[in-house]
This record gives C-alpha cells, sequence and structure tokens, in this order.
C-alpha cells in the first residue's frame, strides 16, 4: 500500500474523531509506529483540531468547576481512609484471614450464581431479539427493492434532537410503514401521531400504537399524496385528531 | 504529574480545555443545564481514567475530546434527556427546507465548519459524530449502500481537515 494514498484516505481524520472501527484503529496504531509520516500527518490533523477547538470556546458557568472539584475530593478522601484503617487490620491478620477467606469464598459463590443467571437471562434476550431483527429485516428488504416505495427519513426537530424514524409509502398500494429508529418513550396520557402533507396542509396519518418490539415496523392509515410525513406528540383521547396541536419530534420530505 | 492525580495540575487543564470541551459538548446537547451535567460528569471521568490515557496513541487534547463526544451522545441518547422537553408547536404552513438537511446545526465550533460541507456530506458527517450513528444504521436510514456511506464520510473529513487547517 502506499502510505501517501493511505495518509490522504480520511483515516487519519475517522481515528482522532474516533469515528474509525476496532479493525481500522489497530491497523492505523500499527501504520503510527512503522511509518514516522503517518504518525507526523495524525499529529498536525490532531493539532489543527486542538487549535480549531481552542478558537472556538464556549465558557462554562463557574460554578461547574467547584462542583467537579467537590466531586473529586470525595473520592481522594475515600481513597485515603481505606488507607488509614489498613496498619490495623494487620494486628490480628490471622484472624481477619480466615474471616476475610470464608467471606470471599461466599462473595465468590453469590457472585457466580448471579453471573450464570445474568447470562441466561441475556442470552435468551439475545435469540428473541435476533428473531425479531430477522422478521423486520425482511419486511424492509421487500420494501427496499419494491420500486414504487418512496422512502422519507423524519430527523429529530429541536425538542428532540436525538429522534429519528423512516417512512416507507408504497405509491400503487398507497400503504404507509413507520419505523422508529429512535422516539423517546411517551409519558403514559400522551400518544406519537403520523401527518402527511401535501401543499403545508398536514392530514392525519393515525396514532402510533408503541410497542416495546426494537425497529417494528408500524402500518398505518393509506395515503393518496404526500410530500413530507411528521410526528407529533399529543395527548390522548382527543376528539378531534384533523389537526396537529402538539410538539413536532420528527420531520422529513419524501 | 497528571498521572499521581495532582489536584493543581487538574484545575490548569480544566482552566485550559473546559471551554474547547464544552464547545464539543454544547453543539451535541443543545439545553444549556445538561450541558453543563455533562462538563461535569466528563471532568470527573478525566480525573478518574487519567491513568489510561496513552500519550502513543494521539494528543492529551484528542482523548479528552472523545471522552467529551462520547458522553454528550450517551446523554442525548439516554432516556433522561428525551424526557426534559422544549415547547416547538406546528403551524399548518410549515417550512421543510431546515428539517431535511440536520436541524440541530448550530454555529459553534465544528459544527460552523461542517456547514461548509456541501448538503450531503453535511448530512453524513452530522449523523455519524454529532449523532454517533454507526455506518451501518446510516446505510439503513438513508438507504445507501454501506460502501458509499464509508468512502463519502471519508472524503467529507478530508475536507473538514483543509477548512480547519
Amino acid at each position: 500500500m502506499n502510505v501517501q494514498d493511505y495518509i490522504s484516505s480520511g483515516i487519519i481524520e475517522s481515528y482522532v474523531l474516533g469515528l474509525a472501527s476496532d479493525e481500522e484503529r489497530i491497523e492505523f496504531e500499527q501504520m503510527c509506529i512503522q511509518y514516522p509520516e503517518v504518525l507526523s500527518a495524525r499529529n498536525a490533523f490532531e493539532l489543527a483540531l486542538e487549535k480549531q477547538a481552542i478558537e472556538n470556546v464556549i465558557t462554562p458557568s463557574a460554578s461547574i468547576k467547584n462542583k467537579i472539584f467537590e466531586e473529586i475530593k470525595v473520592t481522594v478522601k475515600e481513597e485515603s481512609q481505606t488507607l488509614a484503617l489498613a496498619p490495623v487490620k494487620k494486628l490480628n491478620w490471622a484472624k481477619y484471614a480466615a474471616a476475610a477467606s470464608v467471606v470471599l469464598l461466599a462473595g465468590s459463590l453469590y457472585f457466580n450464581l448471579n453471573l450464570y443467571n445474568k447470562n441466561k437471562t441475556l442470552q435468551n434476550n439475545y435469540d428473541n431479539t435476533i428473531a425479531k431483527l430477522n422478521d423486520v429485516e425482511k419486511d424492509i428488504q421487500i420494501l427496499q427493492q419494491n420500486p414504487n416505495v418512496k422512502m422519507a427519513s423524519l430527523k429529530g426537530m429541536d425538542v428532540s434532537p436525538a429522534s429519528y424514524t423512516t417512512v416507507y409509502w408504497d405509491t400503487t398500494s398507497q400503504d404507509v410503514y413507520l419505523m422508529i429508529n429512535n422516539l423517546p418513550k411517551p409519558a403514559s396520557d400522551k400518544q406519537y401521531q403520523l401527518w402527511a402533507f401535501l401543499d403545508g396542509k398536514p392530514s392525519d396519518m393515525g396514532l402510533i400504537e408503541i410497542t416495546e418490539k426494537p425497529l417494528q415496523l408500524y402500518r398505518l392509515k393509506k395515503a393518496q399524496a404526500a410530500q413530507a410525513f411528521a410526528i407529533t406528540l399529543e395527548k390522548k383521547g382527543r376528539s378531534d385528531l384533523s389537526t396537529p396541536a402538539g410538539d413536532v419530534y420528527v420531520m422529513g420530505k419524501l | 504529574m497528571l498521572q499521581q492525580r495532582n489536584e493543581k495540575a487538574f484545575g490548569y487543564l480544566y482552566d485550559n480545555y473546559s471551554g474547547a470541551l464544552y464547545g464539543i459538548v454544547k453543539s451535541i446537547v443543545t439545553d444549556t443545564e445538561i450541558a453543563n451535567d455533562v462538563l461535569q460528569n466528563v471532568f470527573v471521568n478525566i480525573w478518574r481514567k487519567i491513568e489510561l490515557y496513552d500519550a502513543q496513541k494521539g494528543r492529551l487534547f484528542t482523548w479528552m475530546l472523545n471522552i467529551a463526544r462520547n458522553a454528550a451522545i450517551d446523554e442525548v441518547r439516554s432516556k433522561g434527556f428525551r424526557d426534559s422537553q422544549k415547547n416547538q408547536s406546528l403551524s399548518e404552513n410549515i417550512n421543510f427546507e431546515g428539517a431535511v438537511t440536520a436541524p440541530a446545526i448550530e454555529d459553534v465550533g465544528l459544527k460552523k465548519v461542517l456547514t461548509k460541507l456541501k448538503g450531503e456530506l453535511r448530512v453524513l458527517v452530522d449523523m455519524s459524530y454529532f449523532q454517533g450513528f454507526t455506518h451501518e444504521e446510516i446505510s439503513k436510514a438513508l438507504d445507501i449502500p454501506l460502501g458509499t456511506v464509508k468512502t463519502r464520510i471519508r472524503s467529507a473529513l478530508t475536507q473538514l481537515r483543509t477548512m480547519i487547517q
């Protein structure tokens, strides 16, 4: 491999910004040892990044520094207290050693049992999740392979920037499917509602009954025409569902 | 000096880098109070984990920057953040222009640099760096092949490098 090509491949930025995969990271660290030019390119980017960040500081409020120092002082105190206790234990070391070994044994038995149970539950959960995931992937594949299906990525708005959902709309059958990639769990008296937009006017696409299943595909009302979709969080049991009233969580064009 | 958990050195570290790390936290977590909590946790973690820092793998600032970014993304994806809400209502005639290209972009630090990237690349970098989505998730969500996601992000990142130098 040409080292210059490697340097300009974007790997340096991926690594430094924490976006590289485990494999890429290991390889990159090897390359840094082997080729000084890779290392100096990494240094140069790190310095530029640091300089850029220093030029764009946002000064946090002064109270934060005090809070941090209070918190780290607590941990220092705890450590020195355990150290101070150590000489006392030494006086009766045989007794303490015997007592300690019994406690350790009991503790380790309990710990093992606990681990075993946890492991079993995790394995069951994992199997279930994989099975569900396979079902969803099959559905999504069918949708994605259909040329009549249009897709809209609905991105999180200010109330919930990390939210993210995807709408699949079959223009021939007019079926609308929603995949919730990430949406906060609504309070018990609230419910999400999907809207289709045509010329800026919203029309109700139905309420979303959120289940606990990961990456669940929801089938909603049919849409004849739409340019965009959005999801709002509404109060449960509204009498008029034809206009949105709550906060917009996600939104996106077709 | 740092490795011995020297408080004075730590104070120096805080004075010199808190603003820069707060910048990255604020570009991911918009709410000021939550961002303050995240920054506090970031520095407590730096204090506790300083022995794990390996100078061979990069500069101290890079290490701290990654701790800050990860903490902010974890916070955004956690339940507590989702429950805190601001008010925003939907008017009938809504402008979608802003909504399609990443809505959370603000004019701070790296995000400001990001606005110079062309639309699609900007969305990719925003999703991966500021929202913490994996390449697989992005590929699925945007319906772009995984290999393409990877090459486009790489190309966007090399462009970012020339922008900040």
